[in-house]
């Protein structure tokens, strides 16, 4: 005969009586049942487990470069006692930066040097995610595979790392900071200007100002606001600019907006605080469109506070405020609009961009993107290739949508309300000859240091299969009584022009 | 074949692998210490894997998942630090004898029904220790010396725990074991070790359901944790400091941030297949040696490898599930599944800091964390679980004997 498998030697106490030391008495589990708790716990485990496999895996691969590239990774440093570091060339092949007998050299004309110092950055790393800090893993030979690092083992040539191609026109960056210098009233001003083709996403200028020398760095101390990349790092109220978003919330949320006629009587008052048009400007009844092109701050804050700050915030979202800027070859700071409750006046001053929203002119240069791209935001990049130290290619690069920030509809009306701002409304500064203009002016407030400053701004984009490019230019502090489309919008135009007259190298 | 007997494969890898691992790190400096330890760590594989299924049945998996990973932590730190290898190496030998100290206990004492109580008392006093002796390192004040042998209670503690917990549940005993888990709880909370008051909390908060079966109890004791934790959150400064750590490192580099900032850029630096044994930078991660070695190992050994080391306490994890289910009475169950649960778990807690998954909490990494207490307790604890094993055996056997008598 054949005993039952299940031998119990001590079954310890059987179902016990409630008593005043088992006051909570609850049925007596089969041994069967606690094995299946048994198996249930041993399942949650593992789920915790796979849990940390899961979180691991994904975080190395969404911030593994980000955390490797930052500045203050001792490894790095710790590489440069022994590699020597690629070059690196801009899209003409003009030489930016290279390492000559164990010294970073970058180019040798200094104005040239201080207009890229910025996108580059610079060999003590006082730059943070230049291209010198961001992209250490090829400069630094961190990507040679194994069998490159066994070659150098066994020879004299030291090692070197790979060598970094940029879609950026040096001249260009160059040339932006000569249009800053030219007119008086941008002269000797800090801004940012991006320029950026939004079929491909590829950034062709980025100029930062104030600038410095990387090649002769001794007199800025260290954190100095000259080493800010303001095309990336400096949050801007985008001002009027804003206006093409909230233009976009009102063409998707009110029914027939584009007919109607919203009359503007020079100033409104919400909960007892004024609104009033930039240089108290007064408009009568006018439509959508010949409110975006004059700039009506009135009508934009009624349609603000007409679809609310939920509707207005969640139009912004999907062009991108709010969300986490993870770029392959920038690091962008991430743009605000504001959540949780606001007051009337907060959400009113949103219609057109001031009240605590933030972005970037890099971010500003996508939302022009996006609607010259018929609504899809390509993310911005930066590298097209990086080739090794026997000018094998390791790595190219192409173009990625980031995201669909509009509808093609609305983006097709926004495009031709931002025609008829160069054609006849703030904007006309930026119009080019031979080529169709579209953009949209901004004269943001903000404070500085406890001072009213306004900043003057400009998006736009060049309406063209061939070039296809937008821009974005930032003038701070500008004098009282000017705007973007007296001090923007001219430097937007040189820009313009430059692409025109140097079609060719802007094309392939 | 049955899933036991990978065992002895695994037993041999472990062996080949830590050889020509510390004779690479021997051809190095060329040390005498290394060509010791390339011989010493899978000695000790052998003999363990060898011998003690030759003295009582035992789980030959389990012996050789925990023999890697000791002698993974050994490695790590005969790389960065040798001086912490060798004492860790001498810690393993004393743990190993430990180990089977505790398997004998287990053997020889079935029910602790009398025992149990001198425990409790014991663990509540050497608790309260650090307290009054203790030294305040990282802002917990866990440790006392002995001579020059530093000790932290709450390692020791948690063999009793388990022992504790399993006992009067078994027995459907509540106030025991609530008691003894509250007063545990409120000590560690005052010497403002959080790491392992969660452990304890959550080892018996499971073990109670595993026990009990009973949701509504187990869904109160949780609620009633998580009250704790909002309540510790703002009452506490330090709590809320780790919190906004954990939240955004970057914002403060230089101080509150530094270490899990260090710990992930060293991660980062690994990539999947990492840099290589002996190489990289390892000792610029904070503590590496205890909180941060998994950094450390997924740097020179890469993320998938990482990886690897946690399919290894999953499996240790199954094997101690595998056990419990496998017990003929309910305290040896629920004893094996408190060892279980109590090991996943601290190395589910201190894992997911470093990955900055959870909130940083300063637990070692069972087995492979600087440490001799921890080490020495975390081998007592597999002692206990490998004695459960041998008893099931021993009744599998005593079943086929009693069978083929027929």
């Amino acid at each position: 005969m054949r005993p039952s498998h299940c031998v119990f030697r001590s079954q310890s106490v059987p179902a016990a009586p409630c008593s005043f030391s088992r006051p909570l008495c609850w049925e007596v589990l089969s041994i069967k049942q606690q094995r299946f708790r048994f198996k249930l716990l041993a399942f949650v485990l593992f789920g915790l487990f796979a849990l940390l496999a899961v979180y691991g895996v994904y975080s190395i691969n969404t911030y593994g470069n980000r955390w490797f590239a930052y500045a203050r990774n001792p490894r790095v440093r710790a590489q440069k006692q022994n590699v020597t570091a690629g070059s690196i060339y801009d899209r003409n092949g003009i030489l930016l930066a290279s390492t000559v007998d164990g010294k970073r050299v970058y180019q040798p004309d200094e104005a040239s040097r201080r207009a890229v110092v910025h996108i580059i950055g610079d060999s003590e790393g006082q730059v943070s995610n230049g291209v010198e800090g961001f992209q250490t893993a090829y400069l630094y030979g961190f990507k040679s595979s194994l069998l490159e690092r066994l070659g150098y083992l066994f020879s004299d040539t030291p090692r070197r790392g790979d060598d970094v191609h940029l879609s950026l026109d040096s001249v260009l960056c160059t040339e932006i900071t000569g249009y800053f210098a030219a007119n008086p009233l941008t002269r000797g001003k800090n801004g940012a200007a991006v320029v950026l083709n939004y079929k491909t996403g590829e950034v062709i200028a980025s100029v930062s100002l104030s600038a410095f020398d990387p090649m002769n760095m001794g007199s800025v101390p260290a954190g100095s606001e000259v080493y800010w990349n303001r095309v990336t790092q400096s949050l801007y109220p985008p001002g009027s600019t804003f206006k093409v978003i909230t233009t976009a919330a009102a063409l998707e949320n009110i029914p027939n907006i584009t007919t109607m006629n919203i009359t503007c009587n020079g100033g409104l008052d919400v909960d007892g605080q004024a609104i009033r048009d930039y240089g108290n400007a007064t408009h009568t009844s006018l439509t959508l469109k010949q409110a975006f092109t004059k700039s009506c701050n009135n009508i934009y804050a009624l349609l603000a506070l007409d679809m609310g700050d939920a509707t207005l915030r969640k139009t912004a979202e999907s062009f991108g405020f709010n969300a986490n800027f993870l770029f392959r070859d920038f690091v962008v700071e991430n743009s605000v609009y504001p959540t949780g409750t606001r007051s009337r006046f907060e959400v009113a001053m949103s219609g057109f961009g001031q009240s605590s929203i933030g972005a970037t002119p890099m971010h500003l240069c996508l939302v022009a993107a996006a609607i010259a791209n018929d609504g899809v935001m390509m993310e911005p990049t930066l590298l097209t290739k990086t080739t090794t130290p026997t000018g094998a290619i390791r790595d190219t690069f192409g173009p990625k949508v980031y995201r669909t920030a509009l509808s093609p509809q609305t983006a097709g009306t926004l495009q031709q309300y931002m025609r008829a701002v160069v054609t006849g409304g703030t904007g006309t500064r930026a119009s080019v000859d031979g080529l169709i203009i579209c953009g949209k002016t901004g004269s943001a407030e903000s404070s500085r240091k406890g001072r009213d400053v306004t900043h003057g701004l400009f998006i736009g984009y060049i309406d063209s299969d061939e070039l296809p490019y937008a821009v974005c230019v930032v003038v701070e502090d500008i004098v009282d009584g000017e705007g973007g489309g007296s001090t923007a919008a001219p430097i937007a135009g040189e820009i313009f022009k430059y692409i025109r007259d140097h079609k060719e190298s802007f094309t392939h | 074949m049955r899933t036991k007997d990978l065992g002895k494969p695994l037993s041999r890898a472990v062996t080949v692998f830590f050889c020509s691992a510390f004779l690479l790190l021997f051809l190095r400096d060329f040390k005498w210490q290394g060509l010791a330890l390339a011989v010493a760590v899978p000695m000790l594989n052998v003999l363990t894997t060898n011998l003690l299924p030759k003295l009582f049945p035992s789980d030959k998996l389990l012996l050789s998942l925990t023999n890697f990973l000791c002698a993974l932590g050994i490695l790590v730190l005969y790389d960065t630090n040798p001086s912490y290898a060798y004492a860790q190496a001498v810690y393993y030998f004393i743990g190993l004898v430990a180990m089977v100290i505790c398997i004998y206990i287990i053997r020889l004492i079935r029910s602790f029904r009398f025992l149990v109580w001198p425990m409790m008392l014991a663990a509540l006093a050497l608790l309260v220790l650090p307290l009054l002796i203790g030294k305040e390192t990282f802002g917990a004040k866990n440790w006392f010396y002995v001579g020059s042998v530093s000790v932290q209670p709450s390692e020791v503690v948690k063999l009793v725990l388990v022992i504790a917990l399993a006992r009067f549940m078994a027995d459907r005993r509540m106030f025991p074991w609530l008691f003894f888990s509250a007063g545990c709880l409120g000590i560690l909370m005052l010497q403002k070790d959080l790491g392992t008051a969660l452990l304890y909390f959550f080892t018996t908060i499971l073990l109670f359901y595993a026990s009990s079966g009973n949701l509504a109890l187990t869904g109160i004791g949780l609620a009633a944790g998580a009250g704790a934790a909002v309540a510790g959150y703002h009452m506490f400064a330090h709590v809320k400091r780790r919190v906004a750590i954990w939240q955004n490192p970057w914002s403060d580099y230089d101080n509150a941030g530094y270490q899990i900032i260090h710990s992930l850029m060293a991660i980062a630096s690994g990539g999947l297949f990492g840099v290589g044994l002996g190489l990289g930078s390892p000792k610029t991660i904070p503590v590496y040696h205890t909180d941060f070695i998994f950094s450390v190992i997924c740097e020179q050994f890469g993320l998938i490898f990482g990886c690897c080391v946690l399919l290894m306490y999953v499996a240790l994890i199954w094997r101690g599930a595998a056990i419990a289910m496998a017990t003929r009475t309910s305290f040896h169950g629920l004893l094996a599944m408190g060892i279980t649960i109590l090991l996943g778990l601290q190395t589910f807690v201190i894992i997911g800091g470093v990955l900055k998954l959870i909130p940083l909490t300063g637990v070692t990494m069972p087995f492979v964390s600087y440490g001799g207490t921890s080490l020495v307790s975390s081998l007592c604890l597999i002692g206990l679980l490998q004695g459960v094993a041998s008893l099931n055996e021993d009744n599998l056997k005593e079943d086929l004997r009693l069978a083929t008598m027929e």
